[in-house]
């Protein structure tokens, strides 16, 4: 009896506490009032300081960059200086687990106090009433002045006519370049006047020996999505459509796939692979967004050999622009002291000091000026340049599934099984299928 | 005398169920609760941040059934396992018995070998990466000193797998092997000394001694091996991206529960396809249970 019945519960055991490993990750459920001890839990910890006489207020601020994590500690540091009874702690997460971070928290009301905030899921945080609105904070400070910022980045974050975060920054996408390689082949370097037939060309001249004329990997905001506004071809369209199936942009997929297609790129396929083949001098030429400068300038290879334009023109001239905003959690327990943060964030000061300390081009009118200044490593000021015919990235409400999505059907183009056309209309397709499902 | 007895029983029973309290209670809000949480957000539309979930029936099911990706990650599941269980269960076992026996410096050797499960599999992970590395790792810089052309570990869609394979083999084996070190030692001198008189050498006696007294933890080793390998998620998570073209031919069932849920934030979807894999795995489960008869041998 026991010895049957032993190795029975032993697997029964053993199921169990293998299942949980999966499981526990999904026990985030709905309306489940167990994840609120927790998150009350750690607010109380952060109240505790609150009943000493000093009352001092701690707002922790969540960033995805580790890059700029230096140079927004010495920002907070000033803060803290001009309000002394408030302290700031910076959370740096990684991208993607970020998201995951933001939204546990979102689930369980565990939001940090202060975040920055991203085009690809503003929606979903803004129509949920997980953010802060600002609107009547921001048309009472003599601070922050939405007209001191570029439009387009202000609306990314306006849903329904309010205003759920200020804008931070913004990026565009700059061609790097080796000059020692360019040096060598006896090429003049990449400027404002280069054409695609430019750029074929000089990839063309500069793969040799092993080395690779240009980086063309499968990557869309620093990579295709460039190529298809400079074609005038559209990722989506003003009724929130696919736009991959649109000739004009299967006609920049194929001239971007060609690169790799010649053997003028490599096959490199990860996020840090791309970095470390321009760091090891493997490819002459690449895309990289205006964030990657720090990385870049602590890189002494890249320091010595490396150079940045803007982007070559196709049909017409267009890099991809984004920016992030800073956004405040809608149960933040500090909710003036939050505002108080952002708004300092949002002043010309603050934003000055960002560009100064080359943190990241402040999208404050004027600012971008001083952040061309902080880095006389590179001629950043391409990416300054490329403003004024910059596309904002291509976004809708569930930004994230689509991408991903088009990332898996454009797969088979980039490796070389199927044609360009046919991978881009299995992208219009699945992308439009993600599309209806929107709300 | 038989009132005695039964007090003293219940008595026993309370001890039991006390110490065995904390594990219990630990399983059942760790583990049992979020089984059926997830089996019933299987049945819903979820909606962002825990609201507003709209019961869709078996929707989930069905799209699940349609969606090519989930049987690719089923496959790929199934050649893990298949790669993984029995090899690391192989070299486990042999390098146990080669460490059973008295040999200079053995403690070392069983250290050396654990010290992989001590290790994060993240940061394993990463290291790996380096090796894997098609321009500039070491396996790869290690090839062309020998003439030989550069392969592409974890892009080339038929070699992806097996790359993977070989980091989840690398790190189970230590664990595995000190499981059947253990079992090992169960086994009584007597039957070694005996057929060492009747002239067995080393081989025969590992097939007929020691295998068959050491089933029982192979059992256990085996069960819980494919579990483990059935479940492959964090090495594939860090090194396979999206891009990546051996992507479908990687993808396991848990990444794509995880993308599902979390980068996609379709919750109902990804517990649909969780339970997918807590079906395969019970009903593998039983298979084993019901035939281990067969051939585990408890002393």
């Amino acid at each position: 009896m026991m010895k049957k019945a032993l190795p029975l519960l032993m697997a029964l055991l053993l199921i169990v506490m293998a299942l949980s490993a999966c499981s526990s990750n999904s026990g985030n459920d709905p309306g489940n009032a167990t994840n609120k001890p927790a998150g009350s839990g750690e607010n109380q910890a952060s109240e505790q300081p609150s009943e000493e006489p000093a009352e001092e207020v701690t707002l922790t601020y969540a960033i995805w960059d580790s890059n700029q994590e230096k140079g927004l500690r010495q920002i907070a540091d000033e803060f803290e200086a001009q309000n002394p009874n408030m302290k700031i702690n910076i959370e740096v997460t990684g991208w993607s687990e970020y998201w995951t971070m933001l939204e546990a928290g979102a689930t369980g009301g565990s939001l940090p106090d202060v975040f920055w905030m991203h085009s690809n899921e503003i929606y979903r945080y803004a129509s949920n009433d997980m953010l802060l609105d600002l609107t009547a904070k921001i048309d009472g400070s003599e601070k922050v002045d939405l007209g001191k910022f570029p439009q387009g980045l202000v609306q990314i974050y306006n849903f329904n006519g309010k205003q759920f975060a200020v804008p931070k920054d913004f990026d565009t996408i700059g061609l790097w370049y080796n000059k020692t390689m360019f040096d060598e082949a006896k090429l003049s370097y990449p400027d404002e006047t280069w054409t695609w037939d430019d750029l074929y060309n000089a990839a063309k001249t500069l793969t040799k020996d092993g080395k690779y004329g240009i980086l063309t990997p499968l990557h869309n905001q620093e990579g295709y999505y460039n190529f298809i506004y400079q074609n005038g071809g559209t990722v989506i369209t003003d009724d929130k459509k696919s736009g991959y199936d649109d000739p004009k942009t299967i006609e920049a997929l194929e001239y971007y796939v060609k690169f790799i297609q010649e053997g003028l790129s490599p096959k490199i396929y990860g996020d840090a692979e791309r970095a470390e083949a321009m760091q090891n001098g493997l490819a002459a030429m690449g895309f990289f967004g205006s964030w990657n400068l720090t990385g870049f300038t602590e890189n002494e290879f890249m320091a010595q050999n490396f150079d940045v334009a803007v982007l070559p023109k196709g049909e017409k001239q267009a890099s991809i622009f984004n920016g992030l905003g800073h956004a405040i959690a809608h149960n933040t327990k500090h909710p003036e002291e939050a505002w108080k943060f952002v708004e300092y964030l949002g002043s010309k000061e603050a934003q000055e000091r960002q560009a100064e300390l080359g943190v990241a081009i402040s999208a404050y009118e004027g600012a971008a000026e001083l952040w061309v200044s902080s880095n006389p490593t590179f001629n950043i000021q391409a990416f300054v340049d490329m403003v004024d015919y910059a596309v904002i990235r291509p976004y809708s409400n569930t930004t994230a599934v689509w991408e991903d999505k088009a990332y898996e059907a454009l797969l088979p183009a980039f490796s070389g099984e199927k044609t360009v056309a046919e991978a881009a209309k299995q992208a219009a397709a699945i992308m439009n299928e993600s599309l209806a499902q929107e709300k | 005398m038989h009132r005695r007895i039964s007090k003293q029983m219940r008595n026993e029973w309370y001890w039991g169920w006390f110490l065995i309290a904390p594990t219990i209670l630990g399983l059942i809000v760790l583990n049992i609760i979020p089984i059926f949480q997830s089996f019933y957000l299987s049945f819903f539309k979820s909606g962002d941040f825990g609201k507003g979930n709209v019961f869709v029936g078996l929707d989930n099911y069905r799209k699940m059934a349609d969606d090519p990706q989930v049987w690719h990650a089923v496959m790929n599941t199934f050649l893990h396992a298949l790669m993984v269980v029995p090899f690391s269960i192989a070299i486990a076992l042999v390098l146990a018995v080669l460490l059973n026996g008295k040999r200079k410096g053995k403690s070392i050797y069983r250290t050396i070998y654990f010290i992989p499960m001590v290790a994060a599999p993240a940061a394993i992970t990463m290291v790996w990466k380096w090796l894997y590395n098609s321009q500039f790792g070491l396996i790869n810089v290690l090839l062309a000193k020998l003439g030989l052309p550069k392969v592409e570990w974890t892009s080339n869609p038929d070699i992806a797998l097996v790359s993977i394979a070989v980091i989840g083999i690398w790190s189970v084996i230590g664990y595995n092997m000190v499981l059947f070190l253990a079992g090992l030692q169960e086994i009584p001198k007597d039957y070694y000394e005996a057929s060492d008189i009747d002239g067995a050498g080393k081989v025969r006696q590992f097939f007929v001694i020691t295998l068959p007294l050491v089933s029982p933890t192979l059992f256990f080793v085996l069960v819980t091996s494919i579990i483990q390998a059935m479940q492959v998620f964090d090495v594939i998570y860090m090194m396979i991206e999206v891009t990546n073209p051996a992507y479908d031919k990687t993808v396991s069932l848990v990444y794509l529960f995880y993308n599902n849920s979390f980068k996609y934030s379709d919750k109902g979807y990804g517990s649909a396809i969780v339970m997918l894999l807590l079906a395969i795995i019970m009903i593998m489960t039983v298979i084993q249970t019901k035939t281990q008869k067969k051939w585990v041998n408890y002393m």
